[in-house]
């Protein structure tokens, strides 16, 4: 009886999900508008991007970078933070209009959301021990086990290249990063696979424990802000995406790479077909 | 949302390995766990007082602070006090001293259940400390405590789940990494919610049918 | 660490002993009621009830607030992430607490009913005077015990975004690279806040069993 019970629900529950919302009067650049809120849902754990600084901010890219975003909106910013495995599935039930993160750009994803214009390089490299001078390019890494977040792009990145090696790679998967640099600081393994400005981060913070491997190894790929592809969202990704646009064309976005990657990037308006 | 079985089917094999490594975890560190905590138990019931005192302390920080901090302590914190283990052992190791110490108590709550007449009896008979624990002491708490160690065990399979913040590949960790990968939110939700519902309800059939089994062994 | 980010970690250790706190009442007023139809000679009452006590126990904490967090919106209830905490802590532990009730009116002597019975107490007497408080007594360790677990099983609520002690030390161990240390203190102010609660409970039970209330 109890079982019967339950399949009715999810039957009931999957019907639901399958109707489509109700229209809306208005689309949710309206709605925003009106609220004078964007509901950003992003992952905390996630310097430079996102972090929670030393007097305890919210602080890092994201928080300057949608800063400038909601001036040109004319919007306040409402940070609405989840661990990474949270945030997608969140968007799509519609807690928050959009997501910072930001994440790589790949083919998957794409297929199933909408990019805005990058925001920064996500290409793929190896960070290492400070003291561990057996990697010394990331070829090196060929048959010693290395740790990635699970389920990420970066992960994906690492599987290829491991490929190509006369060793494969042993790679061991974490729920996010930051249990890998973890693991990496604790000698279990040589190395962690992850987009340059996350690890050269680290890598500055804790100089005496970490350090980059150069050159990065994987595809050249690129960071950014993710929507849906909801018709009812578009107007106001529309929006965002225009204002991301005027801030790297007016030199805003640049200054901001610097502060926070101690670099800049050339990154393209719209982002470009991934590579994987 | 919507909701797609085939999802599910595609990575069966994956989902099963880390349905494997669950339940291989899970038995064994309930196993471990009860025979670790009667080891517990009966050293503070019968052994020297200071030994008692620091193994109670010992039980409180292990109950009082989340799995989830005490593995993430042994895991990552383990090397630099020269422990470093593998996920799986790891992982085997902590869940095990974590029940042992709620199990601990069960059996300790079990112990001053069994009326003091039957040991001074068995003491009166000459029967000898190990005899008294044999045949006086386990027989009658074992209907008393099952109940308990039962619901233990219910807790301890939702614990495993924690399992893969130090990278152990079991079940919640596998369906989870299924769910971001494919975008099958919805239907790795349901599969983690109907897996360990079911896990827990087998569990605690078996342990009323035990006690159904055991009952004619009551005394107190 | 910096005076500035213990203060912040106790800040988060507040805001988990408040979640759980509110989880807890909200959960022994659901557990009262789940009890009481479980312990009802009407079928109709008793087994959504038994489904109650063994979907919330038996399907994890983690699963439960994500299908309250993200599909809620698909069938129009859209709930914050801190309303979704709330419900998902308070549901799951008025499962456990339903049961642990039941375990106290089920060990209320039957003698004592049948002889209130003969002195002619109603059925609400016997309830106030003689179930309640006996059943009560015997279900606050009970109750202390799980007052823990939902103090210890708030730090998954993070998954549906209220940043509470776990979610904290994570944070700032993410930003520092310096994760032992924050998992420590968090530790140790988990295990500063059972003592707290453990005590307490101490407290009740000596003062239910120096009479005033059986």
């Amino acid at each position: 009886m109890n079982k019967r019970f339950f399949v009715q629900i999810t039957l009931g529950l999957g019907l639901a999900m399958t109707v489509p919302s109700l229209a809306q009067a208005q689309d949710a650049l309206a709605r925003v508008k009106a609220a004078g809120t964007l509901k950003v849902g992003t992952e905390t754990a996630f310097a430079p991007f996102d972090f929670i600084d030393a007097t305890g901010q919210h602080a890092g890219f994201n928080v300057d970078a949608f800063a400038e975003v909601g001036k040109e909106l004319g919007v306040k910013i409402q940070w609405v933070e989840l661990p990474w495995e949270g945030v997608l599935p969140g968007l799509e039930a519609g807690q928050f209009n959009m997501v910072a993160g930001p994440a790589t750009i790949t083919k998957a994803r794409v297929e199933r959301y909408r990019f805005l214009s990058p925001v920064a390089e996500a290409t793929v490299a190896i960070l290492r021990r400070a003291k561990d001078d057996t990697i010394k390019t990331p070829q090196d890494i060929a048959g010693k086990t290395v740790g990635a977040g699970k389920a990420t792009a970066q992960l994906a990145q690492l599987k290829t290249f491991s490929a190509t090696l006369p060793k494969p790679v042993e790679p061991r998967e974490y729920p996010g990063f930051n249990e890998a640099y973890a693991d990496l600081a604790a000698g279990r393994i040589v190395a962690v696979a992850n987009s340059l400005p996350n690890i050269a981060f680290v890598a500055s913070k804790q100089p005496n424990v970490f350090a980059v491997v150069q050159p990065p190894f994987g595809q050249k790929s690129y960071f950014g802000y993710i929507g849906t592809k909801k018709p009812d969202d578009q107007p106001l990704l529309d929006a965002v995406q225009a204002a991301l646009v005027k801030i790297k064309a007016d030199g805003r976005m640049k200054k901001l790479q610097e502060k926070w990657f101690g670099t800049s990037f050339e990154t393209p308006d719209v982002a470009p077909e991934p590579s994987f | 949302m919507s909701f797609d079985g085939s999802v599910i089917l595609a990575a069966l094999p994956a989902i099963l390995s880390g349905l494997t490594v669950t339940l291989g975890i899970w038995v064994a560190a309930t196993v471990l766990g009860i025979a670790l905590g009667f080891v517990v138990a009966a050293l503070r019931h019968f052994g020297p007082r200071p030994l008692g005192l620091s193994l109670r302390l010992v039980v409180e920080v292990l109950r009082g602070t989340p799995f989830l901090i005490q593995i993430f302590l042994l895991y990552f914190g383990g090397p630099f006090v020269g422990i470093s283990l593998d996920p799986v052992p790891a992982g085997l190791l902590g869940l095990s001293v974590y029940a042992a110490a709620y199990f601990s108590e069960i059996f300790r709550a079990g112990f001053a259940a069994v009326p003091r007449g039957h040991v001074e009896a068995a003491q009166c008979v000459g029967l000898s400390q190990a005899q008294i624990v044999r045949r006086i002491l386990i027989p009658e708490m074992t209907m008393l405590v099952l109940p308990q160690c039962v619901n233990m065990a219910v807790i301890l399979v939702k614990e495993t789940a924690v399992l893969s913040i130090i990278a152990v590949p079991e079940a919640t960790a596998v369906i989870s990494a299924l769910g971001s990968q494919q975008y099958a939110f919805v239907e790795s939700l349901f599969l983690l919610a109907i897996i360990y519902w079911g896990l827990v309800e087998a569990c605690g059939r078996a342990g009323s049918a035990l006690e159904t089994r055991l009952s004619k062994f009551r005394f107190a | 660490m910096t005076a500035q980010l213990f203060e912040l970690m106790l800040k988060a250790a507040g805001y988990t002993v408040v979640i759980s706190a509110a989880s807890i009442a909200i959960g022994l007023v659901i557990g009262i009621l789940v009890c009481a139809a479980k312990l009802s000679p009407r079928p109709w009452l008793r087994w959504p009830a038994s489904l109650f006590v063994s979907f919330f126990r038996g399907v994890p904490l983690l699963v439960q607030l994500l299908l309250i967090y993200n599909l809620l919106p698909a069938i129009g209830l859209t709930v914050p992430s801190i309303v979704a905490a709330l419900i998902g802590l308070s549901l799951c532990t008025a499962a456990y607490q339903a049961e642990n009730l039941r375990g106290g009116f089920q060990s209320v002597p039957r003698g004592l009913l049948e002889a209130a019975d003969m002195a002619g107490l109603s059925p609400w007497q016997q309830f106030s005077r003689i179930r309640a408080p006996i059943a009560l007594r015997l279900t606050v360790p009970a109750l202390v015990n799980e007052a823990i677990l939902i103090l210890k099983a708030s730090s998954l609520i993070s998954v549906v975004g209220v940043i509470e002690l776990t979610r904290t030390a994570q944070n700032l161990a993410a930003s520092t690279y310096e994760p032992l240390l924050f998992y420590s203190v968090a530790g140790g102010l988990y295990l500063a806040i059972n003592w707290l609660v453990a005590a307490g409970g101490s407290l009740t039970e000596r003062a239910l069993r120096r009479g005033r209330l059986a």
